[in-house]
């Protein structure tokens, strides 16, 4: 590839410079691996040595202080509490009795069981008395995994925060050392709107996100190292790690063995195809009614606008679901056009998989332009309309305003909105479930669990494998999977946009 | 726009009116095109709901028809309705409704504010952070978060307080649109008053709050409208537990193989009912939605 | 620092609330017997998941059950609408949440038994269920040879409904080929739901006497099958299936309300339950019958179908007496007395015998369709649960081929490869070798372990009692592909006694000796 000097760029024609742009990305992405593991591993010595400043800092600090201090490595908060800052104090110690008492009773338990995951599933007994059985629970894995983790958050937190607490003694020490007072309560309750407002302001957002985002996501995660499935219920049949197993099957390392490495890459292409078809046909359509609605002359611009958005407010398992029963085989179209005599035959909308798919797209620009033509009809009022005027005189005709003023202001504001689009529609749940709830099968692929149909995207995969064949551990299998594909595309997509998100740019 | 520069053509110039007229009479063809297109489009987008609103009146037969317009019109499906759990799980959903616009937009905003007006130490990493959990795809958490809300008896009979708490819980998540628009409020607003004696708290409520009046409702609008069309989440939560429903389940429900011929037409008139409180909030609302989405697809 | 503390706090608030919620069970121990008598006297919360169409009539039954038994138990119950086919998903996902006593549809059973959501019969209970119902219908709520269920109904087959206006010929009804026609004369359609479930796909294999038998262990889990679906018979059944999907009038659909359609269907594959809204869609045009015949080349072959049934399943209960009360409700629950009174109400067929015996329910037009039909009926036993997903595959994908022998066999192979797949084995079970036959009170069902002792000779890991005449096989990685008998015959046992089985190979040849314990 031959590389051009800044001068020889600008003179590029647009289309060549694109490219360019592209071949440069390729190039440069050896280079941009190396700099990644480069900056891990320059993380990593970072970490370390922040570590170690750490441990010195905390030997220092039991070195130096004074009684109040070192007792405070044992009995958190009593260095603040001896120097009159109470509430910072019996925080601390509350905290720590919290976590002793629940240690001992409870966190013990559960760490100590999760490299095992339990050991004792349900028992089966005949009781000769009532001629009956009768069932007894012992240990649950499911349970154990969950509170496993969360101890080891809670214990994350605990060092943490003791960490905190012997800082709090150091800086006091400091403090008093110099001749200053310490801030005391008052102060502390105060600052909590003021200067620290951003701490009071997040506690309890990032609380909700750690316990019922986060934390779920690492269960997930850890679940496809196991056998959770609904054989291997955690309850009644314990379920146990097996390492990389599930990994094998589905990427097809093991040799011999059943893999579904063929059908997760069918059903790969297919997500690609449709968040392409997805993104981009809503995209220019939803541009183009935008510009239609908003043309000079046109009447009624409220009424036209209010129609379409009916699909965004009517819920969609209303209207997709509505939508799906007329498309069928003895539905309402096929009825209206055999009654007419323009087919003698039902055309197969959901039943042949090149027409369900195109259906599929097809539908989901009626559900998609309404959002488009809103966002569009915002951003064209923005366009400054000097630039129409002087292509105008200029003599540009309507489409060439389009491409050479609409469509660049377009896509250098809404760049990163196609990239977010994008990943959603490689998610989009809701329009394949409810309209064809991933059919017509695909009798030749070779799914885990079930089958697989033609329209099914990953994560209506996903779906079916965990929620309809009990068969969690393939799906949060493919849950990573998922998750890796979409930061890939993510960050190869950054990387080629404009840097126009400079956050600073607008204040 | 440096393109501009290529568009000059100076034999327009030179003969500006003839080319005036073309220009009207083409803009009059060109405009009689689009309002045709757009009464085309109109018809596509409205029939299936005129479709089911019609069905929703039908009273001679209650499955699935092949013709649009009833033989017999009638509220009989609405009555019907009052004979089901409908209007427990209507309300359900609508106290689910308003408590999550409440919490969530509590939640966002803290959030965006934050992220937007301070600049303290791990925020660039955090919300790093939260766009990397964001591309994990959530589907799977319903089965742990299933299991947390039972240990905390929220579900079944319980799941309204239940899926209320997960809303929001994990709402802070989508914080990105109204951080965009506070990006947009200039800064010296903030430092003017704090030059005053404002505390940060202050210039919250004082001087940001006012100005951020349509995100303030585009988060209240989007947040009321999303309880009404979750039916797979709020699905596993209320495990066919009656008392426990949303709309979309409980009408969902009624769409399997036992059920559907006998209550396809009432499965119509309670969508109707589902779907006009929420349309007619959204039509009021629009002009806050557009500015909403127009801002969060700039921002990105 | 505030926030840290401020997070911490919240997170040590909401993280003990669920430990503690979450903190081990502990056993009731409170079993006591109240009056000598009447052990199981009490009252009994009861959550009960049922069809929506049967709500009130088991609210009926709960009333009378408490009035009129003489244990002295009441069962106070919550009723609620839960569909068969979702009442199993639920109970696998949560047993503790879900109902005491539920009704579902026979093939959830495996799953529910393996999930744990169904107990064990009581031997009492067992009797008399096994005396009152028929071998097929019992063999129903069996895992291996434990009964986990009562039978509730017997009804759970398929058969034909026709608009006697479009299919006026009478004849015609033998002939799927006439039907088609018919029906695509009169612009209607043949409905079937083939591409929906295996359960309909069978149709075509069963007639052309293929079959898929599947065997579990009494905890619910698989542990073999013999599919003949992949032989020259079933290339037969889906040539006839061919002809089906092929066909312009064919629709996928097994619901009621295809007969009033926007393209209406004439005829209509479907089940017991679609009766009534049938009869008041089509009202006198309404005709039942039993299933017609397909022609391939020469040769004709009735359609068959499954005939199953529904089920009422209690919940394992970690007190004895609950139990015990819980099972004997349930037992009521599928009586004779409530079956009569639940087929008068519901139109549900019975599955008791001496239920099935009354005039009214021999005189109902869809029974005596599902009677007729009954010849050609094969009872559904346990079936691995991804099996009816995986047999619709074969619909789909004779619709997809090109209907030449070739295409059509490639169809069978993928789903023979789908079957294997179900039993993934480590390569040392691949490997291994299993006795097999007709012996140890077994029917060809049990593979009996083997241990290698050393390079090409292997030994049962038990001695087992065997009888004059009794029949064996030795097979590897439990299928076909390799095993041993007597010159390819089963190998029989000569003299009765008690022996190791053991196994020689010798390059091709494998020869089986019995080593008296």
């Amino acid at each position: 590839m031959t590389k051009y000097t800044e001068l020889e760029y600008l003179k590029l024609s647009k289309w060549r410079k694109f490219l360019y742009k592209i071949a440069c990305f390729f190039v440069g992405i050896p280079g941009w691996f190396v700099n990644l593991f480069k900056k891990i591993g320059s993380a990593f010595k970072d970490f370390g040595i922040s570590v170690k400043d750490d441990f010195v800092d905390i030997f220092t600090t039991f070195k130096n202080g004074d009684y109040k201090t070192r007792l405070s490595f044992v009995i958190m908060g009593f260095g603040s509490i001896a120097r009159g800052q109470i509430l910072r104090g019996v925080l601390f110690l509350l905290f720590e009795l919290v976590f002793i008492v629940y240690m001992i009773f409870w966190g013990g338990y559960w760490i100590s069981m999760l490299p095992s995951l339990g050991t004792q599933g349900a028992i089966k007994e005949y009781d000769p008395i009532y001629d009956t059985y009768v069932t007894t629970y012992y240990d649950d894995s499911f349970k154990i995994l969950l509170y496993g983790i969360l101890t080891i958050f809670f214990i994350v937190a605990f060092l943490y925060t003791w960490r905190l607490n012997v800082k709090q003694n150091a800086i006091a020490e400091e403090i008093l050392k110099s001749g200053k007072p310490l801030k005391g309560t008052k102060d502390d309750l105060k600052s909590l709107v003021d200067e620290q407002f951003h701490k009071t302001l997040l506690a309890l957002p990032l609380t909700g996100i750690l316990v019922f985002t986060v934390m779920p996501m690492i269960f997930m995660i850890l679940v496809a190292f196991t056998n959770y499935s609904g054989e291997f219920d955690g309850k009644n049949n314990l379920f146990s790690w097996v390492g990389l197993e599930n990994f094998n099957q589905m990427l097809g390392w093991s040799a011999g063995g059943v893999n579904y490495a063929a059908t997760f890459g069918e059903v790969l292409a297919w997500t690609l195809i449709w968040a392409f078809f997805a993104t981009f046909t809503n995209y220019f359509l939803g541009m183009l009614v935008a510009m239609m609605i908003n043309k000079k002359g046109i009447r009624l611009k409220k009424v036209w606008r209010t129609i379409l958005i009916v699909t965004i407010a009517v819920p969609q398992f209303i209207s997709l679901l509505y939508v799906s029963k007329m498309f069928a085989q003895d539905g309402l179209v096929n009825g209206m056009l055999l009654d007419w005599g323009w087919i003698d035959k039902a055309l197969p909308f959901w039943t042949d998989s090149t027409w369900a798919r195109v259906m599929v797209i097809v539908i989901n620009i009626w559900i998609g332009i309404p959002y488009l033509m809103l966002i569009a009809t915002g951003i064209l009022m923005n366009i400054p309309q000097d630039l129409y005027e002087s292509a105008k005189i200029d003599g540009a005709n309507a489409f060439q305003q389009y491409t050479k003023i609409t469509l660049p202001y377009m896509l250098f504001v809404t760049g990163p909105y196609l990239l977010t689009s994008f990943i959603s529609n490689m998610n989009n749940f809701n329009v394949i479930y409810l309209l064809t709830g991933g059919a017509p099968t695909n009798a030749a692929a070779l799914s885990p669990g079930g089958s697989l149909g033609y329209t099914d995207l990953l994560i209506t995969w996903l779906f079916k494998i965990a929620i309809n064949d009990s068969k969690f551990y393939m799906a949060s299998v493919i849950g990573i999977l998922v998750f890796i594909v979409v930061s890939v595309i993510s960050l190869i997509v950054y990387s080629l946009l404009p840097s126009t998100r400079n956050e600073e740019d607008f204040q | 726009m440096s393109e501009m520069n290529q568009l000059e053509t100076p034999e327009v110039e030179s003969k500006p009116k003839k080319r005036h007229m073309g220009i009207k009479t083409q803009r009059v063809i060109s405009n009689t095109i689009i309002h045709i297109l757009l009464v085309i489009m109109s018809v596509v987008w409205l029939v299936p709901f005129v479709c089911i609103v019609l069905q929703s009146f039908r009273v001679e037969s209650t499955w699935q028809v092949g013709y649009i317009v009833p033989q017999k019109w009638g509220f009989d499906n609405y009555i019907a309705l009052t004979k089901t759990d409908f209007f427990t799980w209507y309300l359900n959903t609508f106290i689910i409704a308003v408590f999550t616009a409440l919490f969530q937009t509590i939640v966002v905003l803290c959030m965006s504010y934050t992220l937007s007006r301070f600049r303290f130490r791990g925020r660039k990493g955090l919300m790093r952070f939260m766009l990397i959990i964001g591309m994990f795809p959530g589907m799977l958490s319903m089965i742990i978060l299933y299991r947390i809300l039972a240990d905390l008896h929220l579900t079944q009979g319980n799941a309204v307080p239940g899926l209320i708490l997960v809303y929001v819980a994990s709402s802070g998540m989508g914080y990105y649109v109204s951080k965009g628009f506070f990006d947009t409020i200039p800064k010296s607003l903030d430092e003017a008053a704090r030059v005053d004696g404002a505390t940060r708290m202050q210039v919250l409520f004082k001087i940001i709050l006012p100005l951020a009046k349509p995100i303030v409702i585009y988060t209240i609008l989007t947040a009321f409208m999303a309880p009404w069309a979750d039916f797979v989440f709020a699905r596993y939560i209320s495990m066919n537990t009656s008392q426990g429903m949303n709309v979309a389940v409980g009408l969902y429900s009624w769409l399997n193989k036992d059920q559907i011929a006998g209550k396809y037409t009432t499965f119509c008139a309670g969508g109707v009912l589902v779907a006009i409180p929420v349309t007619v909030l959204f039509m009021f609302l629009q002009k806050y939605y557009v500015s909403g989405v127009t801002g969060g697809a700039v921002k990105g | 620092m505030k926030k840290t503390n401020l997070i911490a706090g919240a997170l040590a608030l909401t993280m003990a609330m669920g430990m503690f919620a979450g903190c081990k069970p502990t056993d009731d121990p409170n079993s006591s017997s109240a009056e000598s008598g009447k052990p199981l006297a009490g009252n009994y919360a009861t959550k009960i998941w049922v069809a929506e169409a049967a709500v009130e009539f088991t609210k009926g039954q709960i009333a009378t059950y408490n009035s009129s038994n003489e244990d002295g138990i009441v069962i106070e119950a919550t009723v609620e609408a839960v569909g068969e086919g979702e009442a199993a998903t639920q109970m696998t996902t949560d047993v503790e949440a879900g109902a005491d006593i539920f009704c579902f549809a026979q093939d959830q059973f495996a799953r529910l038994v393996q999930a744990g959501a169904l107990s064990q019969l009581g031997q009492a209970a067992g009797q008399i269920v096994s005396e009152a119902n028929a071998a097929g219908v019992v063999a129903a709520a069996k895992s291996g040879d434990t009964l986990y269920a009562y039978p509730l109904t017997a009804d759970n087959g398929y058969f034909m409904y026709y608009d006697k206006s479009v299919i006026t010929d009478e004849s015609h009804l033998k002939s799927m080929e006439l039907l088609l026609a018919d029906c695509e004369a009169a612009g209607k359609n043949f409905s079937f739901e083939v591409e929906g479930s295996a359960w309909y796909v069978a149709s075509f294999f069963f007639a052309t006497d293929c079959k898929s038998e599947w065997t579990t262990d009494e905890d619910g889990k698989f542990i073999s099958v013999n599919d003949t679906y992949n032989s020259p018979e079933g290339l037969k059944a889906v040539k006839g299936l061919h002809t089906l999907v092929k066909s312009k009038a064919y629709n996928n659909s097994s619901a009621a309300d295809a007969f009033a359609a926007a393209v209406p269907s004439a005829v209509l594959v479907s089940g017991t339950w679609a009766y009534n809204d049938i009869l008041e869609i089509l009202g006198e045009n309404l005709g039942v019958a039993e299933l017609p015949s397909f022609t391939v080349g020469e040769e004709t072959f009735h359609l068959g179908s499954f005939s199953g049934c529904k089920l009422l399943g209690v919940k394992p209960q970690q007190d004895a007496k609950r139990s015990a009360a819980l099972h004997k409700f349930a037992q009521y629950l599928t009586g004779e007395a409530a079956q009569i009174e639940r087929f008068n109400t519901l139109s549900w067929g019975p599955s008791n015998l001496n239920a099935q015996k009354i005039d009214a329910v021999q005189a109902n037009p869809a029974l005596a369709a599902l009677l007729a039909q009954s010849a050609y009926s094969i009872p559904q036993g346990q079936i691995h649960g991804t099996w009816w997903d995986i047999g619709k595959t074969i619909a789909t994908g004779v619709k997809a081929s090109d209907g030449t022998d070739a295409g059509l066999q490639a169809v069978l192979d993928t789903y023979k490869a789908a079957i294997e797949g179900l039993f993934t084995m480590s390569d040392e079970e691949k490997n291994a070798f299993t006795v097999i036959g007709s012996i140890n009170g077994d029917t060809w069902t049990i593979d009996l372990p083997m241990t290698k002792v050393s390079e090409g000779v292997w030994k049962t890991t038990e001695a087992y009692a065997l009888v004059e005449n009794d029949e064996f096989k030795v097979r590897q990685g439990k299928s076909w592909d390799v095993a041993y008998g007597d010159n390819g015959q089963n190998y029989k046992v000569t003299t009765a006694g008690t022996y190791y089985i053991q196994l020689t190979i010798e390059g091709e040849v494998g020869t089986i000796e019995l080593i008296p314990a």
